[in-house]
């Protein structure tokens, strides 16, 4: 059996990863993928938890499965704002987006 | 078991009345409804919740295993059916002018105030996750919604995109804890780290640290603030109210049932962080505040301050700090809420620039809305005879009683540095005159709105009188926890 060690790896790697790219895209849908990114990391810790401690009730599953449909209804809803922001300004580099400072 | 419904009748009231004005608002031509029902829907919704949930007080049942009307979610209820409702009373003449889809717009305040109750009733984690979401997901589209407006669109990029971030944070946060605690109930969690026979302290570690990091982010404590003022800025300034009450006093209440239940066992672990983020916030929201020119963005930080003092509450956790909390938060909430809905109350009838110097002379042109806002504003930086003095008083006292003086020190320090900034604003309205006129001249509120601010007026006096009755029913909500 591949030890829980491996999973918690990857998640790490997964999310830094993720992280990076939040700090790094100026486009606001790379930011987005970069977001899913951290939450399919998410998804594998709880899968690998719950597979290893919580075989009795699999709460970490359910979660995972939560985390996957409320992901999908965050990228719809950021999709949409994009758009909105698109309209208006003919770009989606967030660089772009200066009106609100200081 | 037999699960009784009744006890979730407040929520199902301000869920089917969201969905009565979402259906109204598809249909309206055909049913030839005009866009004045659907803030009158709003306000009898959340009245209807605030008001089942008095005659729910006093019990103490968990449904299904993961949801607990008790007293504390009492509390957060009507905390956040009242303000709901006062701000829908204070802005729709606001939100006629200024708001596209005004249906949608209601709808998404009601599932907001779902979503933040949710967050304060639920004892499990997946419970609190959906509730959490439920209130930001609707506050990203609510922000977005000022018609022609780049700001706006831009404060609403902003929020989705950060708090994205934030929830991923937090989950990742939940999934160590999870590893660690091996349940999502809360009961379990608490259970498995008091007798700490299975208990993987590395784990442990990582995900308080994320977890505190990510409901700071919800929370605009600093470092993890840097979104607010943006958004607050941007956003239609009833969303901003929405903002700095509601959604916050939701995450506070999520602090009460999670750092003084499950995660009690494991207090020391997670009170430097905490300690941390307190001050940081007291002292660095306080001090962007003062160069601000913004008034939106200057409240923006002043409650990024205020939030310091709240978590003050968890440094020396016990039964009197978090009553006392408790009680300030419904103090700081009426305030809070009497100055934005002022400020509403004034951009409905002058052109929005969000500044201070907006609000030169008002003292003359409208004498009790300057009176309103001077006694909000007088309020949260803590004068007597108003609810912002009384409560932080009690709140300072019960952290010194657990011997942390030198905190506190620090809160009263900076919430005299507060007041410099607050005056600025008084200043403005009472020493100046409005030479450019940039203020329509002799102008009067309308009825619903004089109901909303001297009611909430009112409130703030009297809880700063005599707080008696609200403080004995923090204390009675606080005793489910322990």
């Amino acid at each position: 059996m591949i030890p829980l060690e491996n999973f918690l790896i990857l998640s790490s790697i997964l999310f830094c990863i993720g992280f990076y790219g939040v700090l790094s895209r100026k486009n606001a849908i790379l930011i987005l993928i970069s977001v899913e990114l951290m939450l399919a990391a998410v998804g594998i810790n709880f899968v690998a938890f719950s597979s290893f401690y919580d075989t009795e009730r699999y709460s970490g599953h359910i979660f995972a499965l939560f985390v996957v449909a409320i992901a999908a209804a965050e990228v719809g809803l950021a999709l949409g704002i994009i758009i909105r922001l698109f309209r208006e300004r003919k770009t989606i580099n967030i660089d772009e987006a200066n009106e609100l400072k200081w | 078991m037999m699960n009784n419904y009744f006890l979730i009748l407040p929520e199902i009231s301000l869920l089917l009345t969201g969905m009565l004005i979402l259906f109204l608002d598809a249909f309206s031509k055909e049913l030839g409804v005009g866009r004045k029902i659907f803030p009158m829907l709003a306000i009898i919704g959340s009245l209807l919740s605030a008001l089942l949930s008095f005659l729910l007080i006093g019990n103490n049942e968990t449904l299904f295993d993961i949801y607990k009307v008790d007293d504390l979610t009492a509390y957060f209820r009507i905390l956040l059916s009242l303000i709901l409702c006062f701000l829908v009373i204070g802005s729709h003449e606001y939100n006629d002018k200024k708001i596209t889809h005004i249906g949608e717009y209601y709808f998404l305040l009601l599932t907001a105030t779902v979503g933040g109750i949710v967050m304060v009733a639920g004892v499990e984690l997946i419970t609190m996750y959906v509730g959490l979401e439920l209130l930001s997901f609707s506050l990203y589209v609510a922000s977005s919604s000022l018609i022609n407006d780049k700001q706006s669109g831009e404060a609403s990029l902003k929020y989705v995109l950060i708090g994205g971030v934030g929830s991923a944070i937090l989950l990742f946060g939940l999934s160590m804890i999870y590893g660690s605690a091996q349940s999502t109930f809360y009961n379990d969690i608490a259970i498995n780290f008091l007798n700490g026979d299975f208990f993987n302290l590395e784990f442990l570690l990582v995900g308080l640290i994320f977890l505190i990091a990510g409901l700071g982010f919800k929370l605009s404590a600093v470092p993890f603030h840097m979104w607010a003022p943006d958004v607050y800025q941007g956003a239609p300034t009833p969303v901003t109210a929405f903002l700095s009450t509601s959604s916050k006093a939701a995450v506070i209440g999520l602090l009460f049932r999670l750092l003084g239940g499950p995660l009690l066992g494991v207090i020391e672990y997670w009170q430097p962080l905490i300690i941390l983020l307190s001050v940081l916030t007291m002292i660095i929201g306080n001090l962007i505040a003062i160069q601000q020119k913004n008034i939106k963005r200057m409240l923006a930080y002043s409650s990024v301050g205020q939030i310091g003092y709240l978590l003050m509450a968890f440094v020396g956790l016990s039964s009197y700090t978090l009553s006392a909390a408790l009680f300030h938060l419904s103090g700081y909430l009426a305030t809070n809420l009497l100055i934005f809905i002022a400020i509403i109350i004034f951009y409905t009838k002058n052109k929005e620039n969000s500044l201070i110097n907006d609000f030169k002379g008002l003292a003359n042109n409208q004498p009790f809305l300057a009176l309103i806002i001077s006694a909000g504003l007088f309020s949260l930086a803590g004068m007597p005879l108003l609810a912002g003095f009384f409560t932080k008083f009690i709140l300072f006292q019960a952290i010194v009683q657990n011997g942390f003086l030198w905190i506190v020190v620090i809160a009263v320090t900076m919430s005299t540095i507060s007041l410099y900034y607050y005056l600025q604003i008084i200043k403005q309205m009472y020493l100046f005159e409005d030479n450019d006129n940039n203020c329509v001249s002799k102008w009067n509120l309308t009825p619903s709105q004089y109901i909303a601010s001297s009611l909430l007026f009112l409130l703030v006096i009297f809880i700063g009188i005599y707080g008696t009755p609200f403080y004995s029913f923090a204390e009675q909500s606080i005793m489910v926890l322990f």
